[in-house]
């Protein structure tokens, strides 16, 4: 498998993570902690959905 | 990747990931509850509750306050009066002479509007930790102060060594597989492979940067001294050795608060330091303020009043590199984003734990046969699933 199909999701969610950590840390409350919220929980989701589906 | 670089990866994640297994453990169980330190010390707390008042209603003086105390230890000498900003808390805390340590420090915490006194905490020397302070110094120091604060930092960048290894790692075990693939049939050391790279990989962002904030963390406290030492004192050289005045020469508290809110705006004053000659300036009030935006809310700054005349004498600017620590603290305690946030650090946290217990568990049922016809076994499963 070609490096950037290998790389695709892991660094989407790299990418989502850093979002999520760094809106809540820039903007102050409202919509800015709810952007944190679903960037960082998108890759637990992606996870959770990795396991579950067997 | 050719077979000796991979050779090469391979070792350093393994002996990186064994170094640091132990703390990371230490880390990550001691963690879980210190992410939520604010809300367990409110539902542990015996204090007696705070007066039922419209929210608008102002604070009590620090004047009345410092009064208060005074009243009541007559025999102690005022140390250091902060405001809370999210309770209606003024903590006043009291020594029992100018030179006394400040292990014997009296806290009397006051309700901040109606100035009636709480609760008193005895000098710490007679009463012990709590839970929470325990948890704080296994994470913290393991109890062992500044070497124990630099061990474990460097035990800190051993772990960051041991993400990127394993991030590198990464691409040659997925060479022939689907993203998110865990092989569940296949038997339960590629079963636990799968689950160690996924879960590795989809927390990789979030585990360096705590990682790497903590070791900053580590690290902000003996930088912290050390420009104490160096350049704050250098800055209070002037006043040194000059005496202290007596109490009842000095300036109002209040109002050298309230000049600090008036003249930086942007920045919350949480702490008065009365004048002595240890730890602030003979001479002055020492304000602590913070930034009040989430990004500065941990960048501490110090401005200096004139204890006698009341006037502002000097704001400090911290140097660049104690600066860059505490914007970056938030990012290590996840204490920014409300409860939801708290959540997923907690979630990310026992996940790090799964992460570090499946690495362990594949090591120690490793095969003893070279990486590469490790990974042409794997690889000849994956093609036959």
């Amino acid at each position: 498998m070609r490096p950037s199909v290998i790389w695709r999701w892991p660094l989407l969610m790299a990418v989502l993570t850093v979002v999520g950590l760094v809106s809540a840390l820039l903007g102050e409350g409202g919509v800015w902690w709810g952007l944190s919220w679903a960037a960082l929980a998108i890759p637990l989701v992606v996870m959770a959905a990795c396991v579950v589906r067997r | 990747m050719n077979v000796r670089s991979l050779r090469r990866w391979a070792a350093v994640h393994k002996w990186t990931s064994l170094v640091c297994a132990v703390f990371l453990l230490l880390f990550c169980l001691t963690g879980l509850p210190l992410i939520f330190k604010h809300e367990l010390r409110e539902l542990l707390s015996q204090d007696p509750p705070y007066a039922a008042l419209p929210a608008d209603t102002p604070r009590a003086s620090l004047d009345t306050i410092g009064a208060a105390a005074r009243r009541r230890h007559p025999d102690h000498v005022p140390m250091f009066v902060f405001v809370d900003d999210d309770e209606p808390k003024v903590t006043v805390g009291m020594l029992p002479s100018p030179t006394a340590l400040p292990t014997q420090t009296r806290l009397l915490k006051f309700d901040a509007r109606t100035g009636e006194l709480l609760k008193e905490t005895e000098p710490a020397e007679t009463s012990g930790p709590d839970f929470l302070d325990i948890m704080l110094r296994l994470h913290r120091d393991l109890f062992a102060g500044l070497p124990g604060e630099l061990f474990l930092g460097a035990i800190g960048l051993v772990f960051a060594a041991s993400v990127v290894s394993g991030v590198v790692l990464y691409a040659p075990f997925m060479r022939r597989l689907e993203f998110g693939t865990v092989r569940w049939r296949r038997g339960r050391r590629l079963r636990w492979l799968d689950l160690h790279n996924l879960m590795g990989i989809a927390t990789m962002a979030w585990v360096l940067v705590v990682g790497v904030t903590g070791v900053l963390n580590e690290l902000s406290r003996p930088l912290f001294l050390l420009y104490q030492r160096t350049d704050v004192q250098a800055m209070l050289a002037p006043h040194r050795g000059r005496p202290v005045p007596p109490l009842d020469r000095l300036s109002s508290v209040e109002a050298a608060y309230t000049l600090v809110q008036r003249e930086l705006p942007g920045r919350t004053p949480t702490s008065v330091v009365f004048p002595n000659n240890r730890v602030g300036s003979p001479h002055h009030y020492l304000v602590w303020t913070k930034g009040s935006s989430p990004l500065t809310s941990r960048l501490f700054t110090p401005v200096l009043i004139d204890a006698e005349r009341g006037e502002l004498a000097m704001v400090v600017d911290l140097p660049w590199y104690l600066r860059a620590i505490q914007v970056s603290r938030p990012l290590h305690f996840g204490d920014y984003g409300g409860l939801p946030l708290k959540v997923i650090w907690f979630v990310l946290d026992l996940i790090t734990i799964v992460v570090l217990a499946s690495g362990l568990y594949l090591w120690l049922s490793r095969r003893r046969s070279p990486i590469e016809a490790q990974l042409a076994e794997l690889e000849g499963v994956a093609d036959e699933a």
